[in-house]
Parts: structure tokens; sequence; C-alpha cells
């Protein structure tokens, strides 16, 4: 308890965990051949948002709401770009056989 | 539009002459139309039978014109349509119309008889020819022609007409166009004539703008001229001080006149129209084309001043002499009847010019019946002797065509003027012998030189038997030069010699105290004395005069004398014409000249044609180098125009639009790189550009 009371989690130690989502968020999309995959690291980008958000609100603005309705909206948009992501991957599937993305490159200029 | 020119009424007997007098003019035409389009295929042979009765339809029209015109005692009319408008002239429109007095009548039936008479006589001359039906459309048309100047209403209309006689006679002329000789000579004839018209364009062009849109006027009932005297205050006062312009304007009239009727400077045509079949030279050289010019000078008289008339009469007279002088040295047949043609002509026009109206008009109605019966005379001949035209190998003919000798002879007489006193059974002594009393009179008024005036037409009066008579005897007198042609020669079909002792009986029942042209053509007369011309010197007293002078005694028995002589001289061949040739001194300088036509034809070669074609040449250079040059060298600097902009607009302003679209292409290219459809390489370019914009904010901010 004491060893919690001792650490006070303070806005940086939020931010080191927003850009260690980031990062990580970053380097899936960079890595990952697998749509899916980096639909997830997508998603892991916009959480890093969020955390931002929210500890800007907590500790910046403190009588201020604004920054947890923003991380509502994020979490109804990566939720919605999370569904039309996966209907495009379908198709993607039904017509190449494939979700690699490396594959998907039609419109090639 | 402008009011309609209201005319007098006509009488009913007017209106019958009227009427009767334009049948008689459009016959000739519908059946020159028909036989034009129908005579090949449907008449054929009877082309010449319809058309001849046409003509004599149309000489029945005339005489019965004729007839209740002297009989009814019918004054002189005119008849009028409007033809085609002219806004702006007083006179509103040209006038289409007719204008008859006693001269037109006399004209009209002389005309219509001689036509229809040759007509006949085409039956047989042309029978064979593979044109016989064109032959008589065409010599149709001709006679309607001389009918419309006869008739004609105002100068407009007759200059109409006088070009559609120079059109026809250019086609008979050159009827036998296969031929060399036809097709120059109905040329020359053409060319001849449009010379005498622009002189005559150009007086009628002085009166036109002298007296404006009134010289259009159809004519009225004193002439065709009433107008112009008029405008001019009288005709009296205009000839006490005729004005510069008007003396011009009836010379230039007159010109038109010398070409027509072949007078002196342009009188080369007459002579080469023989050429044409022989009707066509008979008709020519009778009542139509040449006496066109007698008649229009005839009508101009009210308008010709003192020194016109000077004019006139020396045009006149040296036609005569020196058409009398080539006559007596031809031997072709035809061509001494030619000449002696242009030597009477000259007679008539001398007549006109001098005063003596009435007689120059009597002459061109009796010469036109003695010398259309001689050249008819003279084509029988021709055609029996296989269209040899030389007098040289005839001789004694009569024995073979009695007839034919009996009309040659008695208009060898009649040309003559063989008269005893003051009367004759001949109608050439009382035309002839009236002349010479006008010029007697004209040469009287005038005084000193002007005696020329008289010395003239009496020298040629003695010449005239003469070379007829030569004619006449070498052709029919004597014996034969040639006995093969002569072996053959029979006398002409009845075609031939019936209208030619027609003509022969015309030219003695023309005189005065028979039938009745003197006294018609000295009603004329009588009305342009009524209407003030009275500036001729003794006009009036002429006629009177006929009868009290000695000198017709003197002429009449000269004629019979020098027939004598020519038929003596060369009864027998040229025997005796050779001999006195050799003897008299410089008689051979002259024949030489006269049988060389005095050069005329050289001189109009050297100074007409050879300048013309001269002067062609140097235009033709100046065309070539001067223009053509100028024109080539504005071509050549278009050229190097053209090409210089063509380079410009292909190497700068599609070198501009192509290096647009070369660098959009290129820029394109480079792009496109960036463009590799890989999502990661998107992602990663996102993240370095979020980085550098991250870098670049900080810098800011750090600043």
């Amino acid at each position: 308890m004491t060893m919690l009371a001792l650490f006070q989690p303070g806005l940086y130690h939020l931010l080191a965990v927003s850009i260690a989502l980031l990062t990580a968020g970053v380097a899936v999309i960079l890595t990952k051949r697998n749509a899916v995959g980096i639909l997830m690291g997508v998603e892991l980008i916009l959480n890093a948002a969020g955390l931002n958000f929210v500890a800007f609100n907590r500790y910046v603005w403190a009588n201020a709401v604004d920054g947890q309705m923003f991380t509502l909206f994020i979490i109804v948009l990566a939720a919605a770009e999370a569904a039309v992501a996966l209907a495009i991957f379908l198709n993607f599937y039904n017509n190449f056989d494939t979700i690699n993305v490396d594959q998907a490159d039609e419109l090639q200029g | 539009m402008h009011a309609m020119l209201t005319l007098a009424e006509l009488t009913s007997d007017q209106e019958l002459i009227r009427k009767l007098l334009f049948c008689a003019t459009l016959l000739p035409l519908v059946s020159s139309i028909f036989t034009l389009f129908l005579g090949t295929k449907w008449l054929k042979k009877q082309t010449g039978q319809f058309a001849v009765s046409a003509m004599a339809m149309s000489f029945v029209c005339a005489l019965f014109a004729a007839f209740k015109f002297t009989t009814g005692d019918v004054e002189p009319f005119t008849w009028a349509i409007p033809w085609i408008p002219i806004p702006g002239r007083e006179a509103g429109y040209l006038y289409l119309g007719l204008f008859c007095d006693q001269l037109t009548v006399a004209l009209m039936v002389m005309v219509t008889l001689i036509s229809t008479l040759v007509h006949i006589y085409s039956i047989g001359y042309m029978e064979g020819d593979k044109r016989y039906e064109r032959f008589f459309c065409y010599l149709s048309a001709f006679t309607f022609s001389m009918l419309g100047i006869v008739t004609a209403n105002g100068l407009m209309q007759l200059f109409v007409f006088w070009e559609l006689v120079g059109l026809t006679s250019y086609l008979l002329i050159g009827f036998w166009f296969e031929k060399k000789g036809p097709q120059q000579a109905c040329k020359k004839a053409f060319v001849m004539n449009r010379v005498g018209d622009t002189g005559f364009l150009i007086g009628f062009g002085i009166l036109f703008a002298q007296l404006g849109g009134k010289v259009l006027l159809p004519a009225t009932d004193g002439g065709m001229f009433d107008a112009i005297a008029a405008e001019l205050g009288g005709k009296a006062e205009i000839m006490a001080n005729p004005p510069m312009w008007l003396t011009i304007a009836g010379i230039g009239l007159f010109f038109g006149a010398i070409g027509k009727s072949a007078q002196f400077p342009l009188h080369t045509w007459l002579p080469d129209a023989m050429e044409g079949p022989t009707p066509v030279s008979s008709i020519v050289h009778s009542a139509t084309m040449v006496a066109a010019g007698v008649y229009l000078t005839a009508r101009i008289f009210p308008i010709l001043t003192p020194a016109a008339h000077l004019f006139v009469c020396i045009i006149g007279l040296i036609t005569l002499v020196m058409a009398a002088c080539m006559a007596v040295v031809m031997t072709d047949i035809k061509r001494v009847l030619a000449y002696s043609t242009l030597s009477q002509l000259g007679y008539m026009i001398l007549g006109v010019g001098s005063g003596a109206y009435i007689f120059a008009l009597f002459h061109l109605v009796t010469h036109a019946f003695f010398k259309c019966c001689l050249f008819q005379c003279s084509g029988s001949v021709i055609n029996m002797a296989h269209h040899q035209q030389d007098m040289r190998y005839y001789g004694g003919l009569a024995k073979k065509m009695p007839l034919t000798a009996l009309a040659y002879g008695i208009c060898t007489l009649t040309i003559s003027g063989i008269g005893f006193g003051s009367w004759s059974f001949l109608s050439g002594f009382y035309s002839k012998d009236g002349i010479i009393l006008g010029s007697y009179n004209y040469a009287h008024e005038l005084g000193g030189w002007g005696s020329l005036f008289l010395w003239g037409p009496i020298i040629v009066a003695y010449i005239t038997p003469f070379y007829m008579a030569r004619s006449f005897a070498l052709t029919f007198l004597g014996k034969p030069r040639d006995q093969h042609l002569y072996d053959h020669v029979k006398e002409a079909p009845k075609t031939m010699v019936g209208p030619q002792l027609v003509l022969a009986l015309f030219a003695i029942i023309s005189v005065p105290w028979i039938l009745p042209w003197e006294h018609m053509i000295e009603m004329t007369q009588q009305s342009l004395v009524a209407n003030g011309v009275t500036w001729i010197p003794g006009l009036h007293e002429l006629h009177e005069a006929h009868h009290g002078i000695a000198a017709p005694l003197l002429f009449g028995l000269a004629g019979l004398l020098m027939i004598g002589v020519g038929i003596w001289m060369y009864k027998d061949g040229f025997g005796k014409a050779e001999f006195l040739l050799k003897k008299v001194p410089g008689l051979k300088i002259l024949h030489t000249w006269a049988l060389n036509k005095f050069y005329f034809d050289h001189l109009y070669d050297i100074f007409i044609v050879k300048m013309t074609k001269c002067f062609a040449g140097i235009c033709s250079f100046i065309d070539k180098w001067g223009v053509d040059g100028l024109v080539n060298v504005v071509g050549l600097w278009t050229k190097g125009l053209a090409r210089f902009t063509g380079g410009f607009d292909n190497k700068v302003v599609d070198g501009l639009v192509n290096g647009a679209a070369n660098s959009a292409r290129a820029g394109g290219q480079a792009l496109r790189t960036t463009q590799p459809g890989r999502i990661r390489v998107y992602v990663s370019l996102l993240f370095v550009g979020l980085i550098i914009a991250l870098m670049f904010a900080l810098t800011l901010v750090a600043n």
C-alpha cells in the first residue's frame, strides 16, 4: 500500500505509457503484413491518443471534461473504423483469397 | 414609275397598216425560226418553198400596206409599246414600236419583193447543198433584220436590228465556212462593220450626253429627230448656227452607215463578201445590208449640219470614183459587180449628202432591182460554168443562155442610165440623173474646188456604162474563149431565170411614170420640208430643175456612147485593151493600182494589222515581264513569309505546348515512385513526415 502510495503516478508516467502504446502501434503497422494485425496496431495508436486526452484533462484542466468526451469519441470512432475495416478486409479476402496487404497494390501509381 | 408616253390615237386605216407592217416584218422571223427547228427534220427539200411562201406573204402584206397608204391619203404615224424600263430618265422606258411614213412603206415593199425573189432564186442555186435548210433560215433572218431597220421607231431600236443585220450577214457570207475564203471574208465583214458601229455608238452617245433621255423616245410624226430639233429651238435655228457636237454626232452616226454601206475607209469588206453564195451577194448588194447604210443616212438627214453634209459628200465622192476605176480592171465577174455596187452606193451617199434626198433613195430602190438582177445573172453563169468566175474564160454565152443575157443586158442599160432628153424607159436614168443634178447644185453652192462634186459623178457616169458593157461583152458576146466551158453551159433552171426576169422587169417599170416609188419618197421629203428641214440649198427646187436642164440629154446619150465603146473594145476579148495599155503612157500604172484595189488591203495590213500586232507584242512583253514579274515577286515574298510563320508555329508555339506536356509527364514519373501501393511504405513516410514536422515545430518553439 505504502509502495503504492509512494508511487504517485503523474502526467509524465501516463505520457510514457502513451508513447509506448504509440510506438508499439507503429511498430505493428510497419511490421505486420496481416491486415487484421495492422488494424490492431491502429487500435493501439488510437488508444495512445485517447490516453493522452484523458491524462491532459486530469492534470492540466482538472475541472473540465472535454478530454473524456474526446476519448469517448475516439473509442466510438475506433469501433466504427474496425467495423468498416473488417468489412473491407472481408471483401478483399473474397476477391484475392488473402488478407496480406502487400498484395493490395492495385492503386499503385 | 414614270408617266407613260402618250401617242396619238391611230385611225382605222393606220391601225390596219400597222398590223400589216407588223405581219410583214415578223413573217420572215417566224419562217426563220420554223426552218431552224423543223427544217432538217420535217420540211427537208420543201424548206425553200416554205420560206418563199412566208416571204411572199410578207410581200403581200407590205404591198397591201403601201397600197392602203398611198391611196387612202394616210398620215405618217408612230406606234410604240414600252419595252425596257429605264429609271431616272425622262423617257421612262425604251420603246419598241413602228414608225411608218412613205419611205418606210416604199422600202418595205422593195425589200420584201427582192427578198422573195432571192428566196426563189436560192431554191435553184442552193439545190443539193448539204446545209440547204440552214441557208433559208439565215436568209429569212437577214430579211427580218433589214425589215426591222426599216420599221424601227428610234435610234436604239434601229441599232438592235442594225447589229442583227451584221450578225446574219456574217453567217451568210461565211455560209461555206469549210473554205478559207468565206471564213476570212465573213470575219472581215463583221470586223469592218464593228468599226463603223463604234462610230454609230459614239454619235449616239454624244446625242445622249447632250439631250439625255429624249433621244430614246420613239419617233413622233415628224420623224426620229423631232425631239432633238425641238430641244435645240427648231430646225431652222439649229442650222443657222449649228453646235459643234451636233456635227460630230452626225458624222459619228454616219460612220455606222460607212460601215454598213461599205463607203471609202471601210469599203474593203464588200468585194470580199463575194465569197458567200451568190444569192447572198445579190441580196446584200441590193435590198438589205448596204441599203441599211443609205437608209440610216436618210433618216439622220435632219440632224446633219452643213459641215457633216460636206463630210458625207466627200466620202461618197471618193467611194464613187475609186470603185468605178477598180470595176474597170477586174476580171472576176462578181468583183466587177461588187465594185459597181460600191460606186453606186457612192452615188447614193453623195446624193443624200448633197441634198438630192429623193433621188438618192430612189436610186436605192432602182439600184436594188437592177443590181440584184445582175448578181443573179452572174450567179446563173457561174453555177452553169462550174464555179468559174473569171470572165477571161467566158465569151459568147448569150447563145447558150439567152434569157440570162437578156436580163443582164436590160440591167446593164439601166445602170448606165440610158435616156433621151428628160425621158427614159429605164428607171436608172431618173434616179442617177437626179443625183448628178443634186451634186451639180451642191457644187454650185460651194463654188471653187467644190466643182469636184460636179465632175466626179459626171466622169463616173461615163465610166459606169463602160465597165458594165465590158462585163456584158466579155461574158455574153464574141467567141467563146474556153470551148470546154462553153460546151457545158446551158440556160439556168426556171427558179433562177424567173426571178432574174422579174427583177429586170422591175428595173424597167420602176420609172416614175409607171410605179410611184419616186412619188412616195418625194412625199417623205415634203413632210421633212414641212417639218422645217430647209437648209439644203435648193432642195425643193431640185425636182423642178430636173426637167429644165439640158444635162440629162448629155448623160443619157453618154451612156449609150460608152456602152458602144465598151462593147467594141471587149467584144473580141482583151486584145484591144492590152494594145491600149501598151500604147497610152501612165495607163499601165493606173491599171496595176486599180487591179490591186489601190493597195487598201495592203495599207490596212501594214498600218492596222501589223501595228496592232506590234502593239500587242509590246503589251505582251510588259505583261510577261512587268506585271507577271511583279506578281511573281509578291508570290515569292509571300511564300517566304509563310515559311517563316510556319517555322515559328512548329518550333515555338508547338514547342511550348509540347514542353508543358513533357514537363507534366516527367513530374508524374518522378512522383509516381512515392506511390508504390504498399501500406508500410505509406505509414513509414507518414511517420518520417510527422517526425520532421515535429522537429521543425520544436525548433520554432526553441527559438
